[in-house]
């Protein structure tokens, strides 16, 4: 079973995820308005892989994958980076900070499900592989 | 991403809602910006707060290819994204052109929700574009710091560290929880994450407060609460940005969205429950003389609790679909400040109660007529500065609006400190129009009367403005099918006050129960001003109508037998219910009066079944339908003079059918 983080200040991007990632049972989401809370769940629960928005209120999506890329056992875990079209610099910045992928909204749900399936594939492989 | 994606148009209601939010959001900062506007600087909170907003709004909107809204809000994001980094400044055409940007952004939108063609976007694109300069290279230069930063008085401030636990989140204390809470007491100054030694997380929260007592709540949530020496803190980290929430105009709303469906049905079935009750308490009252009266008194507590926590069932729905008014009248400010500008009024709008909460139903079917009411009063009622010097008045007229609950009404007033109505120019057009006007002289309900009345010319400068042709007439229908009344009251050269009152919830009521004949009917007590009872030596007839002496003056009454042609001895004694105020009072007689009850509203929603006078049917428990009366239409029936027995008789077979 996966468990997804979906992390997004829009509750109605949360929705609109979630049901894009549905058909990828068996799956579990957990989802954050704020950077925050994003962490907090990160903390307390094992996530296999993050859908985290940049633009959002208290703390900036980068800070958040900063952070989380500081711990040891999240160093690895795909991060995927879904962010309104518009920060064209981000990009750089983000995978510098170690995002996993970077896609934009709008985005279309089979092209969300499908980046999200092989990214987690390939960190099960790399899990197995003891990276 | 060029194909159209169907499959995210079940998410409409969510993308509509969350527009709402942002809209309303973007409205409560561009109004506070253009307050402060060369008084403060520029306050960043507000900016960052807006440029988010307008973010949002073009992700979402791109999401459900709403191409306008997704382009407008990109355009409105971008210049705001100048300000933000201070490559131009906010100007009071700037924020002109912001606010014209957020009210065609809100068109679009409700275009878009109602079916219609979104209008046109370009002119606003073109105004956006022609004060944002060109996107050039971002120079973030170190000069991102925060503008407004006065020396405040510096409070204690605290360190609060909290570690999160799935035994914390299990019961909802999470960090959001916390920081909410923290929010309460104090200014939230930072709140950071920080990675223990042992490898947990911990956040901090630099908290500035006064009520250091408030703090310790928090202590047996597993938060952690040191003072920080302020000669230490105070004045460092220019660049450390209040987390928004903290004290700023748009706090995050942790609000659950539920259909109204679902309430409705609850509702429903509460109103079911109330039904079964009235059954129990009816059967129990057959059983009393068999039952000793020491078991017969604890039947009754039972009954009684019942009745009490059914109540509160009811009323704790009922609170579920209340919103605050000031959905509605966050809109007024946008439509005074243009309209006052275009007819070069100057005129100051003052809110008073946008908290008070009324149905969700209510806010809806109310927007239009409350805006009527303040078009209104800007185009009529207020007179332009110089009439107003000439008058002796402040040049700057007022418009007051206000909402306050008492009971089960909630009532609306629109004011203003205009020039009042012009009865004789009321008169002289109502005459014009070939309306009856009395010939005595017109007070507030005989001129609300004309101004309501469906000939009366609704073509005027305010409706013409706003190309929604909502007159007066639809504002007092409107007000009536929500079981409500207008009153107006007006005094030449001080002012106008139009005054709306509405019951809170429509589904469950207090009503009185009258018999008339063999037949029982209900009334609900909210229009019931008074109860009487009247001798039949009482009645006078005058011109070939019944009125009875009440409160040193006379109140015409009308007789429901004969209205509804049932068949009854009048007696030498008999009731009349008094709905309406002053000169709009009518008396409405039944027979006698049976008592008060809680009833159930359904709604008769067959047009062939619909009567005039009847407003809905509920059942009192002992399974015969009790038809409600409406006051409102049964008053203007009289005020008309046609309370004759209209072929009501028809009608009423059909109803009892």
């Amino acid at each position: 079973m996966h468990r997804i983080l979906i992390v997004d200040d829009s509750p109605t991007i949360r929705k609109m995820v979630r049901a894009s990632l549905q058909a990828l049972q068996p799956v579990e989401f957990l989802d954050a308005a704020t950077g925050l809370e994003a962490i907090e769940h990160l903390a307390l629960a094992r996530v296999h892989l993050v859908v985290l928005d940049l633009n959002m209120p208290d703390m900036h999506g980068i800070d958040v994958l900063k952070f989380v890329r500081r711990q040891p056992r999240y160093k690895d875990v795909p991060i995927l980076i879904l962010t309104t079209r518009g920060d064209d610099a981000s990009r750089q910045t983000a995978q510098q900070a170690g995002a996993t992928h970077y896609m934009t909204k709008p985005f279309a749900p089979d092209a969300l499900a499908a980046t999200v399936q092989a990214l987690l594939a390939d960190f099960a492989f790399a899990e197995s592989d003891g990276v | 991403m060029s194909e159209p994606e169907p499959f995210f148009q079940g998410f409409l209601d969510d993308y509509f809602a969350e527009c709402d939010e942002h809209l309303a959001g973007a409205t409560r900062a561009l109004l506070a910006l253009e307050a402060s506007l060369g008084t403060t600087g520029t306050d960043r909170v507000l900016i960052d707060e807006l440029f988010r907003d307008f973010h949002s709004l073009k992700g979402i909107s791109a999401m459900v290819e709403l191409r306008p809204a997704e382009q407008l809000a990109h355009h409105l994001e971008d210049y705001l994204g100048a300000i933000r980094d201070r490559k131009v400044t906010l100007t009071a055409a700037g924020i002109d052109v912001l606010i014209d940007g957020t009210q065609r952004l809100e068109q679009v939108v409700n275009a878009y929700r109602s079916h219609q063609p979104p209008p046109s976007i370009d002119d606003v694109a073109a105004r956006i574009e022609a004060i944002a300069p060109r996107p050039v290279k971002p120079d973030a230069g170190p000069d991102r710091v925060a503008e407004r930063r006065a020396p405040e008085p510096s409070l204690p401030r605290w360190r609060c560290t909290f570690v999160p636990t799935r035994e914390l989140l299990a019961r909802g204390v999470g960090v959001d929880n916390i920081r909410k809470r923290l929010t309460e007491i104090g200014t939230i100054i930072d709140a950071v994450p920080h990675v223990r030694p042992d490898g947990t997380i911990a956040f901090q929260f630099t908290l500035e407060t006064a009520a250091a007592d408030a703090i310790d709540a928090l202590l047996s949530d597993g938060v952690v609460v040191e003072p920080i020496d302020s000669t230490a803190v105070v004045g460092d980290a220019p660049g450390a940005v209040r987390p928004p929430g903290a004290g700023s105009t748009a706090a995050p709303t942790h609000i659950v969205r539920v259909d109204l469906m679902r309430l409705d049905q609850l509702m429903q079935n509460v109103g079911d429950l109330v039904i079964s009750r009235s059954r129990l308490t009816e059967a129990l009252t057959r059983l009393e003389r068999h039952v000793p009266s020491s078991e017969w008194r604890s039947v009754q507590e039972n009954i009684v609790a019942i009745d009490r926590q059914l109540r509160t069932l009811r009323e704790g729905i009922m609170r579920i679909r209340l919103v605050p008014i000031g959905e509605i009248f966050r809109r007024m400010p946008f439509v005074v400040r243009d309209l006052a500008r275009e007819s070069g009024k100057k005129i100051t709008l003052d809110l008073q109660g946008q908290g008070t909460e009324i149905d969700k139903y209510l806010i809806e079917r109310m927007l239009d007529p409350v805006l009527h009411l303040v078009r209104n009063a800007v185009s009529h009622g207020i007179e332009t500065p110089d009439v107003r010097i000439a008058n002796g008045k402040r040049p700057e007229g007022t418009i007051t609006l206000s909402a306050f609950t008492s009971g089960e009404t909630v009532t609306i007033e629109v004011a203003d400190d205009g020039r009042g109505v012009d009865a004789a120019a009321v008169a002289a057009r109502a005459r014009a129009a070939g309306l009856p006007v009395p010939a005595d002289t017109l007070d507030g309900s005989a001129l609300l009367a004309l101004l309501c009345s469906s000939g009366f010319s609704t073509n005027d400068e305010a409706d013409r403005a706003s190309g929604r042709g909502v007159g007066m007439s639809v504002v007092k229908s409107t007000v009536e099918q929500l079981s409500g009344t207008v009153t107006m009251t007006t005094e030449p050269g001080g002012g106008t006050r139009f005054t709306v009152e509405l019951p809170l919830t429509l589904a469950i009521t207090d009503a009185l129960i009258g018999r008339v004949g063999a037949e029982v009917f209900a009334l609900p007590q909210g229009a019931v001003q008074e109860v009487i009872e009247v001798t039949s030596s009482d009645v006078r007839l005058v011109e070939r109508n019944e009125i009875i002496p009440y409160r040193r003056g006379a109140l015409p009454i009308v007789r429901l037998a004969r209205l509804f042609g049932i068949d009854s001895a009048v007696g030498e004694r008999f009731h009349v219910f008094v709905v309406g105020r002053g000169a709009a009072a009518v008396g409405l007689a039944v027979d006698r009066i049976i008592g008060q009850r809680e009833i159930v509203v359904r709604a008769i929603n067959d047009p062939l079944a619909r009567v005039d006078g009847i407003s809905g049917a509920t059942d009192l428990g002992d399974g015969r339908v009790v038809l409600i009366l409406d006051p409102g239409a049964l008053a203007t029936f009289v005020r008309t003079r046609e309370a004759r027995a209209v072929g009501a008789v028809g009608d009423w077979g059909r109803l009892q059918a």
